[in-house]
């Protein structure tokens, strides 16, 4: 089930963290494409700990871990 | 097919076509010298190939010869001799196969072309063999063949199949080789399916004598191979699978050889499995128990603390844990039945309803549902009722989980007021709520008869000054005054926390009493709710309003009392107005005060609870004050004890004067900015979809978190880029830089497959320039 991307919000949450900052028409659906993919980063990452866990469901500390090294890799 | 008979038939073969024998319905010649018959029953008996040596021509010569013959006389005539062929031949399986083989290839190659093949073979074969040898015996299939045909004799089951396949085989030789492989299946179809199908059978023989083979070693050690051996030898066996199609026969030989390990093993799995099952029953059993044991601790410490029959009355607790939940739901379920005999039940009760709320006033502190109770006081008055018949119905149900449920079912239930009925709940639900959090109402209605039952004057002496305070006395009102109680309670909670003196605890404590014994006295249970209550309400409005005069405090705090007979120590109350003396203006805030209140109120009873009654009494004002708080600052602490939903019980009169002023409060108070956050829905489906997997809740919240996180690394990292590049405004090139450094996009992954991948189709065609006719690009730029 697809959604449609929240780009009220996306623009809300950036100007939240950058008032200054001002977006392009439609670079908030990149904003979003690149939100997409860092969870999609993340629940790959999160997904091998569990795996290696042996585990079938994914854990916090699973996704903590993960978090660490996608979050620090996303930085850019 | 005479022709068949070993090398004459080459002869009798190049005689020529028209010298076919075909049609000749005897064909069963004897068996020729050649093939001897196979004879599966004797196995062990040398088998005696055909006479032509593997390489020799003859074999070819014959096949040949009555292939060609066969073929002379047509694809039909194969299918017709095919099954004769079938019956009559035995042959060597090798040679059978072979021969089945060169038959069906040529059968499937059609009819057609097997005629050609005929012309060509039959002018080969009168050529000479030496041709035929060459594709008989040259080809990898003749090897093959040949190979199979000196083949040891396999399993006991093989030389039955064997001789099915020999039978097939030898009719196969038969000019409609094909036709005998057609014959193997007994299936006078049409030539190309035959072969087909005899193609398949081929493989399956071959299966099968590997199997065969091994079946024949462990046939000396199983009968039951043997004897399965045995129906195999059968006709019907045989044609059944070679008719069915040597699909199944292999099968079924192979599953015969498989069948005896698992009996043996199921009885050992069945065993595991019913321990495992046992295991997993304990397990849950001592889960239940665990809980059952917390919640049960929970209520001894209150109970030791409280009178003889708390002591009893938390056995009761113990021993019906789990019937509470059930009960509790059966009784929200029933209530609007129960209503009428609740009334009836309730008086009797009463004495038990004392005893309950003795217990409840020390399990109202270990009780933290007041948030609940206030929550479900304001949603219908029916929690009276429905305390009625818990009262009726459980009288020790632990509340841990009939509170919630029941307090769901109650407010839903229709709110027939009778607080005297609600008191009897309440001190049922208090009892309840005790042993569990969630029953803040019952806790609310317990307290108002638990204060009845408990003989402290000076709780009686509040009471009475409840009483005369309340005026209404409607059963609408009462019902209000149940509810209103409670918020009344929930005032005299917050008053006496704003008295921050722990002698106005104590005081309001007695008051709460005398409160509790007057309304018992008053004989008019539902009265002296609904006077407690309005006189609460009055209370608590002033209260709210930011009255921090401990006389009004011990006001609204007796009112409480009346309302509920919250006999929990005065501890409680004094400590539950130490900590939280902090002054509350806004109804918010003093719900969260209240339900802090009730907290310390739980603690403090937990800890140790001088007076039961006095404990009970500012319990349920707590409880009644705390409900209006409670349902304005809905997040607060869901632990707080029953105490609050005690108080709630009997402040009807609270309700009706606390809806005007709440709702003003509600709106200024809540007007709280929300943060722009990316719905977590739309995360959790994002995360769930990429992830595959199931997910814990707890993992979502750190998903929500490092989103969070993201989301600032990103508007930092755009801003960097935009700034460098001269520019205020981000630009899809900005994201673009962002994105390759994150490692999304690449030399080799760029970012227009990225978003042709991951975006719905009305984003691309928004990002994605797209050229249309007309010399026209979409988005125009």
């Amino acid at each position: 089930m697809k959604r449609t991307a929240p780009r009220s919000t996306l623009r809300k949450i950036i100007k939240k963290h950058k008032p200054q900052l001002r977006l392009a028409a439609n670079a908030d659906l990149l904003v979003h494409l690149s939100f997409l993919l860092f969870l999609h980063r993340l629940a790959e990452e999160a997904r091998t700990n569990a795996f290696e866990n042996k585990s079938k469901i994914i854990k916090p500390e699973h996704t903590i871990s993960a978090a660490k090294v996608i979050l620090k890799k996303s930085r850019g | 097919m005479a022709s068949r008979g070993g090398g004459t038939p080459a002869a009798s073969g190049a005689s020529g076509p028209a010298e076919l024998q075909l049609p000749q319905g005897p064909r069963g010649l004897s068996p020729p010298p050649p093939p001897p018959p196979r004879n599966y029953a004797d196995h062990n008996a040398p088998r005696r190939r055909r006479n032509y040596p593997p390489h020799t021509a003859p074999r070819p010569l014959p096949a040949l010869a009555r292939v060609s013959r066969e073929e002379a006389g047509g694809g039909n005539r194969w299918a017709v001799t095919g099954p004769a062929m079938a019956d009559r031949r035995p042959r060597a399986r090798p040679g059978l196969r072979r021969s089945g083989h060169n038959a069906r290839a040529v059968a499937q190659t059609g009819s057609s072309v097997e005629n050609k093949s005929k012309s060509v073979r039959s002018t080969l074969a009168k050529q000479g063999l030496g041709v035929f040898p060459d594709l008989r015996n040259g080809t990898p299939r003749l090897m093959l063949k040949r190979v199979m045909q000196n083949q040891p004799q396999v399993s006991p089951l093989a030389p039955q199949i064997s001789n099915h396949e020999d039978t097939k085989e030898a009719h196969s030789e038969v000019p409609s080789q094909r036709v005998s492989s057609m014959g193997e299946l007994q299936l006078p179809d049409v030539a190309p399916e035959d072969t087909s199908t005899t193609v398949f059978n081929m493989k399956k023989k071959r299966r099968k004598f590997s199997i065969s083979e091994f079946e024949r070693a462990a046939e000396s050690r199983l009968p039951q191979y043997q004897a399965q051996s045995a129906l195999d030898s059968t006709v019907m066996t045989r044609s059944l699978r070679m008719s069915v199609g040597s699909l199944l026969a292999p099968d079924t030989v192979e599953k015969r050889g498989l069948l005896r390990r698992p009996k043996t093993r199921r009885a050992v799995d069945m065993q595991a499995f019913e321990g495992r099952v046992e295991q997993n029953l304990l397990k849950s059993k001592g889960q239940n128990d665990l809980v059952d044991s917390q919640s049960a601790s929970v209520i001894r410490t209150s109970m030791l603390t409280s009178d003889a029959e708390m002591m009893m009355n938390s056995t009761e607790l113990f021993v019906q844990p789990l019937l509470d939940e059930e009960s509790q739901n059966k009784l929200s379920a029933l209530e609007p039945q129960l209503s009428d005999s609740k009334t009836s039940a309730q008086r009797s009760p009463i004495s038990d309803a004392d005893q309950e709320e003795a217990r409840l006033e020390g399990l109202v502190s270990s009780v933290s549902t007041n948030q609940e109770r206030t929550q479900r006081y304001s949603k219908s008055t029916g929690l009276d009722d429905e305390h009625v018949d818990r009262m009726s119905h459980v009288s020790p149900e632990t509340p841990a989980k009939q509170g919630e449920e029941k307090q769901d079912h109650s407010q839903q239930s229709n709110p027939v007021a009778k607080i005297s009925v609600t008191e009897e709940e309440v001190v049922c639900s208090v009892y309840r709520w005790n042993s569990s959090l969630p029953s803040k109402s019952s806790s609310t209605h317990l307290g108002s008869p638990v204060t009845l039952n408990v003989s402290r004057m000076h709780l009686r002496q509040v009471v009475s000054h409840i009483i005369e305070d309340l005026e209404v006395s409607d059963t609408e009102e009462e019902m209000i005054n149940t509810e209103n109680g409670v918020e009344q309670k929930k005032i005299f909670q917050e008053a006496a926390e704003r008295g921050a003196s722990a002698g106005h605890s104590e005081h309001l404590e007695k008051k709460l009493a005398e409160k509790a014994e007057l309304q018992i006295t008053a004989g008019h249970a539902s009265r002296g709710e609904t006077e407690v209550a309005p006189s609460a309400g009055k209370e608590v409005e002033e209260g709210s309003t930011g009255a921090h005069s401990s006389p009004r405090a011990e006001h609204e705090i007796t009112r409480g009392i009346g309302a509920e007979s919250l006999g929990r120590p005065s501890h409680a109350f004094s400590s539950f107005e130490k900590p939280e003396v902090t002054p509350v203006d806004e109804i918010d805030e003093q719900g969260d005060e209240l339900q802090d209140q009730a907290m310390m109120l739980n603690l403090d009873s937990s800890v140790g609870e001088p007076a039961e009654d006095e404990a009970e009494q500012p319990e349920s004002q707590e409880v009644s004050m705390k409900t209006p708080t409670f349902v304005r600052a809905p997040p607060h602490k869901l632990l707080l004890s029953a105490k609050p939903a005690k108080a709630s019980a009997p402040s009807s009169p609270l309700k009706l004067l606390q809806p005007k002023t709440v709702p003003k409060r509600l709106r200024t108070s809540q007007k709280k900015p929300r943060e722009p956050q990316v719905p977590r829905s739309l995360i959790k489906a994002i995360f769930r979809h990429f992830a595959k997997m199931p997910v814990t809740r707890d993992a979502f919240q750190i998903v929500e978190k490092c989103s969070e996180r993201y989301f600032k690394q990103l508007s930092d990292d755009l801003e960097a880029y935009s700034h460098h590049a001269g520019r205020k405004t981000v630009e899809a090139a900005d994201l673009e830089v962002l994105m390759r450094r994150q490692g999304l996009v690449t030399d080799k992954m760029p970012l227009r497959v990225l978003i042709e991948r991951h975006l719905p189709l009305e984003y691309r065609r928004l990002l994605i320039p797209v050229a249309v006719s007309g010399n026209k690009v979409i988005p125009s730029k």
